[in-house]
């Protein structure tokens, strides 16, 4: 495989640096539900950019990316149906 | 390089076999933890205020401090692969071994953490003592705090002792330095949904 350039992994970095403290900040501000949504989307955000930069996703084969999804796939599944018992309890 | 194994056509198809096992791995770790977050995400539904009492017993400092070495150490193993990839071994090495070091600061400062919460009686059904009106869902909060940075850290000390062998024995074989950067980037996302989970639940 080829290098990446040295400034991608760079400003990955920085960039994921960044959204930690933005995480960080954020946890200080009074929003109410809106805390957690804004905390996971930076998780995911940093998520995909240590997939797709670090894991080099942005130059794999389709295989790899079907497997690299495959357990967030079946993880939303299994969640999914076993919320349909927590969520449905009386 | 290294050479081929009877099984496979030529080199490329060796190296795609490598990095799906890799990942196929991976996906079976991600159904591991996710059940712990399934888990965490219905009792933090059942005792949302608890939760949020026991997360500011939390050390946010230390827990802030952790995510900026993992996400640092993610960035120089991704620098040794790229040194593989050049066929720089020297420079791989030296990128693994930060990286290992990166690793084994974390742990430290864990440690530290494990020691406060010890001395604070956060430890459930060990000396747990916390205030009344919380100190149900803060138990189970906490066995979830032990149980899910104790299996990261199960999984941080394999990542620093795989490092470690690569950058001994296989620094000069990129496909076992991309395998292994594989392995600590998926370490340093589950800390990536931990640090929010645990730490900021309630911090305004």
């Amino acid at each position: 495989m080829k290098p990446a350039a040295f400034r991608t992994y760079l400003w990955t970095w920085l960039a994921l640096l960044a959204l930690l403290a933005l995480t960080f900040g954020s946890a200080y501000v009074h929003m109410g539900t809106f805390n957690l949504v804004v905390n996971l989307a930076i998780a995911v955000l940093k998520t995909l950019l240590v997939m797709i930069v670090f894991m080099d996703l942005a130059r794999s084969t389709s295989l790899v990316r079907l497997a690299a999804a495959a357990g967030f796939f079946w993880l939303a599944l299994l969640a999914g149906l076993s919320l349909t018992d927590f969520l449905t309890r009386s | 390089m290294s050479g081929i194994a009877e099984q496979f056509e030529d080199v490329r198809q060796q190296e795609q076999s490598a990095h799906l096992g890799m990942w196929v791995f991976l996906a079976t770790e991600v159904l591991f933890f996710g059940v712990l977050f399934f888990v965490y995400s219905v009792m933090r539904a059942r005792y949302p205020a608890d939760f949020a009492a026991a997360s500011r017993h939390t050390d946010v400092a230390v827990g802030t401090i952790n995510t900026a070495i993992l996400l640092t150490s993610s960035f120089t193993v991704a620098l040794a692969v790229r040194a593989s990839q050049m066929q720089a071994v020297r420079l791989t090495r030296r990128w693994l071994w930060v990286t290992a070091a990166l690793g084994a600061v974390f742990l430290a400062l864990k440690g530290y953490e494990y020691y406060k919460d010890y001395s604070e009686h956060l430890i459930p059904a060990f000396r747990f003592s916390f205030e009344a009106a919380h100190a149900r869902g803060a138990e189970v909060f906490f066995a979830l705090y032990f149980a899910t940075t104790g299996l990261h850290a199960v999984h941080l000390c394999i990542g620093i002792a795989v490092v470690l062998l690569i950058a001994r024995n296989a620094a000069r074989n990129e496909h076992a330095v991309e395998v292994g950067g594989l392995y600590w980037h998926f370490v340093d996302i589950v800390w990536i949904f931990l640090y929010p989970l645990l730490y900021l639940v309630s911090r305004a």
